[in-house]
């Protein structure tokens, strides 16, 4: 398995800048944000919409370039490197989650998690077989040769957690993960990533705006007007969470 | 990403939407039969005119004939054509074999009519090659020392009656038997022997010869062989030796003195090459030894080009329809991109090769054309098999055997014709497909 060196700094974010031309306007998302994960870590990076939180992500994931500023994933600089060039560092180290699933519809549960094998020229047996097992551990034995719209939106996205592990990748990117799920199947989709992450001592960096499900992380980095706001444990949101709820249950 | 992987989804794309991709196939099928249905016309064109040619002569043969003599050339550089020039001419390269040919105008006596064909005295091999079919009786062996003549189905036409008229102004078929009547020769050339005072001495001898054989065909039938009455060279010159010994042989050259010489000079001679394509050069290496060389090459290079170009404007008015269904691929394949933007989004983000994107639309484009292009040659032969058998009518009227012929050559680069436009119509759109942005994948909508 991985090398799970905690101190081991994964992604290292420096003093990034995102400006967006609209027209003639200028619309900065990101104004110098700076921070850091370390290997294995389940960070979340919690806002509002507006706030930048996903500019934020898809520069972590080489989909957008910066604007200023630099971004340093497994130990590459993402800001120097052309569009094919990004999207083999993807295909190498990284897994991504979306909030829509984003599933291929002509493709059944097995050749779906199968897909970002067969970008990388794994053989075909090889790739089912491992897919079999992505999809046994997120625990969808029964739907193996179901086409997506034949699942239900939970379904769905194990389907998409096996795709985005099927590859071992040191970094996984959840962009909103639970966003389209009733809050029961959020919850069962949160435990089941923090577990499966912490297990397999892989990274993951989640986006959301619910500071709830951002309490699940081991790291939270808010983001507020394109700034870094605070950076805390899940554990420490959790608490002054409830301490909230209390002093509102107080005053009722 | 390998090759199958990305034909697999190549082909699930395609099938997933089943009526577009039909009807841009049909609009490839289209397009492939209408350019192999007009390209199959002209080659039909072309077949028949080489059919044609065949009739009037073998395509490989050369004629060798003596150059113009001004008067008083020195005996020494007169060309002729002897036994020497055989030897010669069949050393060179690509040369099969040459014969000799001595034409002797003869006329012929039977019954109430005379006949004026020419008697060709020339090689076996050459016989041989002419492919003669032979109706009656036999070709001439040239084994023996009695000379025998085999006519050509069309000789009857040069006999004429006692009034002077022939198969052209009666059309009747003049009614002798060639092969069991009795024919009395005399050369054409042989003048009368007259003493001092005008009278004759010795007319013309009359000479009977055995009829080896009749060729086949009614009388209106033409090949390169029906006008003439052939017979052996060596039995002819055998004969003439010694039925002219020591004297001038009719048609022959003399010397100034008026006395014959030694050999008998052919009146051409006729080369036959291995192939086609040295008929030129050969030519060319014998009209610079000074004689005159005629071959077919010239006039069937004119013709060929004269039926390459119809080939290509019918294929051209047929590429049009292929050329509307090139549109139609780009069209779909377009509609398929911007239907999948955000498919092919999340494959940019799961980590596919902005390269394998782009081979995989082409692939589905290259798909279309070769889907198109096997069901477009498929019914191009059943199109092809229609006119033959309809169209047969129309066909023998315009001396054509077929009104279309598909090679398999043209069936197959047809369809690799198909799958090259199919892919140059794909390019645009899938280069376009390359270059969409991975944030498609992300955006919610």
């Amino acid at each position: 398995m991985k090398q799970t060196d905690k101190e081991e700094t994964v992604i290292s974010v420096s003093d990034l800048y995102k400006i967006y031309k609209l027209g003639q306007e200028r619309v900065p998302a990101l104004r110098g944000v700076s921070f850091e994960v370390k290997r294995g870590t389940f960070c979340a990076i919690v806002g509002t919409s507006g706030s930048g939180k996903s500019t934020l992500l898809n520069m972590l994931a080489g989909l957008e370039p910066p604007t200023k500023g630099e971004v340093i994933v497994a130990g590459e600089h993402m800001e120097h490197k052309r569009e094919n060039q990004l999207v083999a560092f993807r295909r190498k180290h990284v897994g991504f989650i979306f909030q829509a699933y984003n599933l291929i519809p002509s493709l059944n549960a097995l050749e779906n998690v199968a897909l970002p094998l067969s970008f990388r020229g794994v053989r075909k047996s090889v790739r089912i077989r491992a897919a079999d097992r992505y999809l046994d551990l997120v625990g969808l034995q029964k739907y193996k040769k179901h086409r997506p719209n034949e699942m239900s939106g939970g379904q769905q996205q194990r389907v998409g957690m096996a795709r985005a592990l099927v590859c071992d990748p040191e970094i996984i990117y959840a962009d909103e993960p639970t966003g389209n799920l009733d809050s029961n199947t959020s919850e069962e989709m949160m435990n089941l990533m923090r577990n499966i992450v912490h297990e397999r001592g892989c990274t993951l960096v989640m986006v959301t705006h619910d500071n709830h499900l951002a309490s699940y992380a081991d790291q939270v980095v808010r983001i507020q007007d394109g700034k870094v706001k605070e950076i805390t444990t899940g554990e420490a949101l959790r608490e002054r969470m409830e301490a909230m709820e209390k002093a509102v249950a107080g005053q009722v | 990403m390998n090759f199958i992987d990305m034909l697999e989804m190549s082909v699930t794309n395609l099938r997933k939407r089943k009526l577009r991709t039909a009807l841009t196939v049909l609009g490839v099928v289209i397009g492939v039969a209408s350019i192999v249905i007009m390209m199959s016309i002209g080659i039909a064109l072309k077949v028949s005119m080489m059919e044609e040619i065949q009739q009037y002569g073998s395509l490989t043969n050369i004629e060798v004939n003596a150059p113009y003599q001004a008067e008083g050339t020195k005996e020494a550089d007169i060309k002729r054509l002897d036994d020497e020039l055989i030897e010669t001419l069949s050393a060179l390269d690509y040369v099969k074999y040459v014969s000799p040919r001595l034409d002797m105008s003869v006329q012929i006596a039977v019954g109430k009519y005379t006949g004026y064909p020419t008697l060709c005295g020339v090689s076996k091999e050459y016989l041989q090659d002419l492919n003669i079919n032979v109706g009656e009786g036999a070709l001439p062996t040239g084994e023996g020392s009695e000379l025998e003549v085999f006519f050509g189905n069309m000789c009857l036409v040069q006999f004429y009656d006692k009034q002077f008229q022939g198969y052209w102004d009666t059309g009747e078929v003049p009614a002798i038997d060639l092969m069991n009547d009795n024919l009395y020769y005399t050369f054409s050339d042989e003048t009368p022997v007259m003493d001092d005072n005008g009278n004759v001495i010795r007319k013309p001898k009359r000479y009977q010869f055995q009829t080896a054989g009749v060729a086949a065909g009614s009388i209106d039938e033409y090949h390169q062989y029906s006008y003439q009455a052939y017979c052996d060279i060596d039995q002819l010159k055998a004969f003439l030796q010694k039925a002219y010994h020591g004297r001038a042989i009719p048609g022959q050259p003399t010397t100034k003195k008026g006395k014959p010489y030694k050999e008998i000079y052919y009146s051409s001679l006729v080369v036959s090459c291995d192939d086609m394509e040295h008929v030129q050069e050969v030519a060319t290496i014998i009209k610079d030894m000074g004689y005159n060389a005629y071959s077919d090459t010239e006039w069937i290079e004119s013709n060929q080009k004269t039926a390459n170009m119809i080939q290509m404007v019918l294929g051209g008015i047929g590429a049009i329809s292929l050329l509307v269904a090139a549109i139609g691929i780009m069209n779909t394949m377009m509609m398929s991109i911007y239907e999948r933007t955000k498919e092919i989004g999340v494959m940019k983000v799961l980590g596919c090769d902005m390269r394998n994107i782009q081979m995989m639309f082409l692939i589905e484009a290259a798909v279309i054309g070769f889907g198109g292009g096997v069901i477009g040659i498929i019914f191009s032969y059943l199109v092809s098999f229609a006119l033959n058998g309809i169209a047969t009518g129309a066909a023998s009227d315009m001396g054509m055997s077929k009104l279309s012929v598909i090679p398999p050559w043209l069936a197959l680069a047809g369809i690799a014709f198909a799958v090259v436009v199919g892919m140059v119509a794909g390019f645009f759109p899938s280069r376009r497909a390359m270059r969409l942005s991975p944030l498609a994948a992300i955006r919610n909508d």
